[in-house]
């Protein structure tokens, strides 16, 4: 599903990714920790080229992004993207939030995308909020709401950058039923993330970076209980 | 001093349609004005760079020296170099929507930079095209926190219109001189008219209030 060769990723004279390579399967949920810096989220804007890669190649769904002539545009359409800080578009409603893009992009019918957004509104269970504004939401709620809108697109891939880090604590779990009920589904996911327990449960793989090098991967357990590289010991022994 | 407000009876129905006249022109201004200003903002953030010192210096050039010049060269200087010749009407509305558009331009950019970056970003993801979210997700949000601004600078445009009196257009500004002239007595007439003056501004503020109030959905 995503193919990354040696993607190198430079802002000026930061070298912020060093030559990562990974393979994702269809249906895999993978989750990408690592201390602050390290280029988690360099990494996972690189994936729909929010983040231009100095070099390397990406494909996702056996389209090579990194292709002059790619449209990435289009591409997008097929990933979607779930942000810390929701990022909802304020002027319009839960329900409009879902149906914009579908409606523009894709250009389906009105009935057709409302259709399809309200079932997404039930899946994260917010039915009653389609007609409220975004800024009228809980935190828990509006990142429910991001996951349903970037879920509308139907998409073969979700990105998600840390999406319960500025959330109270007790709104955590909301969220992350829903990100757990997607993996179920079968979504091919990739998470950067700093609950552990999301990343030992869900996860079926986990990857660790540290100063732009992918330095360590394995299935979450193992990882867990017993990390090969010296710093994995390190940044587990700091975190849990 | 005494004031006397029966003589200007008479002229009141021809001072009245010099709200119209300045209307006119001044909501074509304001119309031309804000879709250029629009298109140069584009131009600001976008990422082409001839476009970008092509607006900077449009910019420039419109902030930089007086309104009242640029309507005598647009009135007196077209006529002289084309042959063509330019109407009060047209000269003014050239004037005011070409500097218009300069100020309006400068508010919008400062608009849109202002609208979180996240914004772009959540709309890029989903696919959707530059311009379409330009259209749909960055101005709506924009236009909203420059309101103010915005009606500030339609505000000064209404008040400003009235140089266009000096080439003779016939606005609400040069109809107040003219019935002064003929009654001997200038003061009434043109207090007459510095009512009417306020009075659209006032208009103006409403409606801006009003529009702001429209757009706050969603707060
Ligand atoms: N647009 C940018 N321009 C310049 N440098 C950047 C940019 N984005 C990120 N960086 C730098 O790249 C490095 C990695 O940043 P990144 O945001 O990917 O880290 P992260 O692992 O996501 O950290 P955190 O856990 O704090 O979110 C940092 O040193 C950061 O300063
Ligand atoms: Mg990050």
């Amino acid at each position: 599903m995503i193919n990354v060769e040696h993607l190198y990723k430079r802002f000026g004279k930061n070298e912020v990714l060093k030559d990562i390579s990974i393979d994702i399967k269809q249906g895999e949920v993978v989750s990408v920790i690592g201390p602050s810096g390290s280029g988690k989220s360099t990494f996972l804007r690189c994936i729909n080229l929010l983040e231009t890669p100095t070099e390397g190649k990406i494909s996702v769904a056996g389209v090579d992004l990194t292709d002059k002539n790619t449209n990435v545009t289009k591409a997008r359409e097929k990933i979607g993207m779930v942000f810390q800080h929701f990022h909802l578009f304020p002027h319009l409603t839960v329900l409009e939030n879902l149906t914009y893009a579908p409606l523009k992009v894709k250009r389906l019918s009105k009935a057709e995308a409302e259709e399809k957004a309200l079932v997404l509104l039930d899946r994260v269970g917010l039915s009653d909020k389609k007609d409220s504004y975004p800024n009228s939401l809980s935190g828990g709620q509006k990142q429910r709401v991001a996951i349903a809108r970037a879920l509308a697109m139907e998409p073969d891939l979700m990105l998600f950058d840390e999406p319960t880090s500025a959330l109270d604590p007790e709104m955590v779990k909301e969220v992350l039923d829903v990100m757990k009920d997607l993996a179920e589904s079968g979504m091919t996911m990739l998470v950067v993330t700093h609950e552990m327990g999301f990343a030992r449960e869900v996860a079926d793989r986990v990857i660790f970076l540290d100063q732009g090098l992918l330095i360590e991967e394995g299935e979450p357990h193992a990882f867990f209980s017993q990390p090969k590289s010296e710093r994995a010991k390190d940044f587990l022994d700091k975190i849990l | 001093m005494n004031l006397d407000w029966s003589q200007i009876v008479p002229y009141i129905p021809f001072m009245l349609e010099g709200i119209w006249v300045t209307l006119q022109f001044v909501i074509v201004s304001i119309v031309i004005g804000f879709i250029i200003g629009t298109v140069l903002a584009l131009f600001k953030i976008g990422s082409m760079k001839p476009l970008r010192i092509f607006a900077d210096f449009y910019t420039s050039m419109f902030r930089g020296t007086p309104l009242i010049l640029q309507l005598m060269i647009i009135y007196l200087a077209v006529p002289q170099l084309t042959g063509y010749d330019i109407s009060p009407f047209l000269s003014a509305i050239l004037a005011f929507g070409l500097n218009s558009s300069a100020y309006v331009s400068e508010i919008i950019r400062a608009g849109i930079s202002a609208v979180d970056k996240g914004q772009t970003e959540a709309a890029m993801a989903l696919g959707v095209p530059y311009r379409q979210m330009m259209i749909d997700i960055i101005l709506p949000q924009a236009l909203k926190n420059i309101l103010p601004a915005l009606m500030n600078e339609f505000i000064t445009l209404t008040k400003e219109s009235a140089i266009v009196s000096t080439i003779g257009y016939l606005d609400l500004m040069r109809r107040g001189q003219v019935v002064g002239a003929n009654l001997y007595r200038p003061f009434e007439p043109l207090l007459f008219i510095g009512l009417i003056y306020w009075g659209l501004v006032m208009v103006l503020s409403l409606m801006g209030k009003w529009v702001e109030g429209r757009l706050s959905k969603g707060d």
